[in-house]
């Protein structure tokens, strides 16, 4: 493999943005965190630079303002609450709060979407379009590979809840009145404080999206089609959170992925309740380290045909 | 692991590609990872639940007086609070709007979602983690953190508040209210280990075996363990287990267990500090825009003597029936009622959209229970209710013969 043939295989990637590639053509050296950051960057590219994905981001952006202003034409109208998504009461009081309606809305089933499409992705789609053989041909080594991967997709996962939350802000900010925050539990902060929670709160949202990645890095080492491994992680998330809602199921439901994932609103009470958000995290670990490696033991043993 | 997995491996390595071992032994990683997890998972709680702490030992009496005699005034902590009643959920979630229905009627329509008393029947299904903070007799606040929402009972002095973050509304109460009515709405069901602990010790004269049964860890505090168990036969209470902690007395856990082994009940504090709360944890400023109904104090006392004659007929209370007896005494006590029969006029769901239907409480039951001698049975773990074919209603933590006794069936 000479340094001709890395650099031709670089160029012939050149539709999907692989030009960094060449970067790595200087034999084994991508050992080096510099080899990796070029690799990472590299695969930003790729994901953050696809029309797929602009629309996909564009998407969860909407999704608050569509929240927003039915909850805004809804105001007037006698409703009392208790019905429609959580935090509706509190939404019409302080535009903040659309922020947290919104991770709400959209962490079942919008977040988990569009991770699953760019996480499936990653691999199968390569496998698919051919251009995974000839990124193999450069020395950056599959595990590297796949670590930039994994990275890329975490990226992207507080890109879209950063999308959900900047445009559930802007919204909130524009329909409904800012300033002091009640929260959860009867206490008042000030428009400050609140805006450290929201930025935490995303933060977690993000973070909780993590075992999802991996997962989805996994089924996509498994398959060279893209669609497949698409349709695979995100038929997983719906059906993992089908099974989350069955009380019979209460021996393996503190295990499911998600079933922590709504524990943010504990950080919305005075003091912060830690409990949930902590077991989440713990449980996203362990998912990372389970299927992160086995999309390890896949990808670095399969036989890369396509 | 190494850079050895890169392409070209066994292609220019003159080492013969020996793919199966290789995927063998990779696919062994990721299980690997998933034992050790597996393991922590298992082994940290085992580990964690170390072996119960040395302690002078101490008669059933001494413990009793110890629990009872409790100088601890403050403390604050997380409450886990378990049930598995084994409850219809339809009951459940039936009764839950009957009670804020005559809620409603005692006072103004709005904000009867707030009202404690609907909350804390919710508290019979499934696991709930509550906040207590506790300094002095008349200051106290109960957290109960519901799935993104959050449900805040507050008394300081004479102001008491009830706030319902999910319909942004609160109830406030005011007026000298003794020590009976802000705490009314924690004395039903018990919401914090002491309660509980306090209404099982005063109900155990003469009934009830009473014993020390070993110590364990609570909280992170040594506590003995008090075992009550029932003595009269016909019970469906097996065991009541009390934690009492080994410093200050302060109960820390209350499990109950029916006679068919499961644990029905379990409160405990997960996390406990006799330090004094903060001032400010009693302080409750009405958040903006909340709806905010205001009670006086005799006004609901009044209202509520009424209703708590019959704790355990939800019907009969709702509407005020006189016609509650108690059959028998101790564990085995039976309570009897009249229920109204043909159609009763409830207001709907939660009450708050002012729909009206009309329910036949008779048939609600004979369509939950399974026909029994003598009448229709709704069966819990723990509560019986038998439905008579003239109209009565017995119940009572007791098995289906007693309450057929107390009916005079066969």
């Amino acid at each position: 493999m000479s340094r001709a043939e890395t650099s031709h295989a670089a160029a012939s990637r050149a539709e999907t943005s692989r030009a960094e590639a060449t970067v790595l053509r200087t034999g084994r050296r991508p050992q080096t965190a510099a080899g990796f950051l070029a690799l990472f960057r590299n695969e930003l590219h790729l994901t953050f630079r696809r029309l797929r994905t602009k629309v996909l981001l564009g998407i969860l952006a909407v999704l608050p303002v569509l929240i927003g202003v039915v909850v805004k034409l809804n105001t007037d109208s006698p409703h009392e609450g208790g019905g429609g998504p959580s935090f509706i009461a509190q939404t019409t009081q302080n535009g903040l709060f659309l922020v947290f309606t919104a991770l709400a809305v959209a962490l079942p089933v919008f977040l988990p979407m569009t991770v699953g499409v760019v996480a499936g992705d990653s691999v199968a789609g390569e496998a698919a379009t051919g251009t995974l053989r000839y990124l193999l041909v450069a020395p950056a080594g599959r595990t590297r590979l796949l670590a930039a991967k994994f990275t890329a997709g975490l990226v992207f996962c507080l890109a879209a809840t950063a999308a959900v939350a900047v445009a559930a802000l802007a919204t909130g900010a524009a329909l409904f009145p800012l300033g002091e925050v009640t929260l959860l539990s009867g206490d008042t902060i000030g428009l400050a404080d609140a805006l450290l929670r929201a930025v935490l709160v995303a933060g977690v949202v993000a973070v909780s999206l993590a075992g999802l990645v991996a997962i989805g890095l996994f089924v996509s080492t498994l398959t060279g089609s893209g669609i497949a491994a698409m349709a695979a992680t995100v038929g997983l998330v719906i059906t993992v959170q089908i099974l989350d809602a069955f009380p019979q199921l209460d021996a393996i439901r503190p295990f499911l992925f998600t079933h922590y994932w709504l524990s943010f609103s504990d950080l919305l009470r005075e003091p912060m309740y830690w409990d949930g958000v902590l077991k989440d995290l713990g449980l996203q670990a362990a998912y990372v380290a389970v299927f992160g490696s086995a999309a390890w033991a896949r990808f670095t043993s399969r036989d890369i045909s396509a | 692991m190494t850079n050895e997995t890169v392409t070209g491996d066994g292609l220019d390595g003159g080492v013969p590609y020996r793919p199966r071992r290789r995927v063998l032994v990779r696919a062994g990683v990721p299980l690997a990872v998933a034992a050790v997890i597996a393991a922590g998972v298992g082994l940290v709680p085992a580990l964690a639940a170390d072996s119960p702490p040395d302690l002078p030992s101490l008669t059933a009496e001494q413990l009793v007086a110890k629990a009872l005699g409790s100088q601890t005034q403050a403390l604050s902590g997380t409450v886990s609070v378990t049930t598995d009643l084994g409850l219809p959920t339809q009951l459940l979630s039936g009764a839950a709007g009957g009670i804020g229905a005559a809620a409603g009627h005692g006072g103004q329509d709005a904000g009867s979602s707030a009202d404690p008393q609907t909350k804390l029947l919710g508290l019979l299904g499934g696991d709930r983690t509550l906040r207590v903070a506790v300094d002095g007799p008349l200051r106290q606040r109960v957290d109960i953190m519901e799935n993104m929402a959050g449900y805040t009972v507050v008394r300081n002095g004479d102001q008491s508040w009830a706030w319902d973050s999910s319909t942004n509304s609160a109830v406030h109460l005011t007026g000298a209210a003794g020590d009976r009515h802000p705490k009314a709405p924690l004395s039903e069901l018990p919401t914090t280990p002491q309660e509980a602990a306090r209404q099982f010790l005063a109900a155990s004269a003469g009934t009830t075996s009473v014993t020390v049964a070993g110590t364990a860890n609570v909280a992170g505090q040594k506590a003995y363990q008090l075992s009550v168990k029932p003595t009269q036969s016909g019970s469906t209470v097996a065991e009541v287990r009390i934690a009492v902690a080994a410093d200050n007395g302060v109960p820390l856990a209350v499990a109950v267990k029916s006679t068919d082994g499961s644990t029905v009940l379990d409160v405990r504090f997960t996390d406990v500090s006799f330090a004094a709360p903060a001032a400010k944890t009693f302080d409750f400023t009405v958040p903006k825009g909340a709806k905010v109904t205001e009670k006086k104090a005799d006004e609901v006392a009044k209202d509520s003597a009424a209703k708590d004659g019959a704790a355990a007929a939800d019907d009969a209370k709702a509407h005020g029936n006189e016609n509650v007896n108690v059959i028998g005494e101790g564990w085995t006590a039976v309570v009897t009622a009249q229920l109204p029969g043909g159609q009763v006029e409830v207001p709907k769901g939660d009450g708050k959209h002012g729909g009206r239907g009309s329910v036949n409480p008779q048939g609600m039951i004979k369509s939950l229970g399974k026909p029994v001698d003598g009448g229709t049975l709704i069966g819990t773990k723990v509560v019986n209710v038998l439905l008579t074919d003239d109209g009565r209603v017995f119940a009572g933590a007791v098995t289906l013969p007693v309450l057929q006794h107390a009916a005079g069936v066969n």
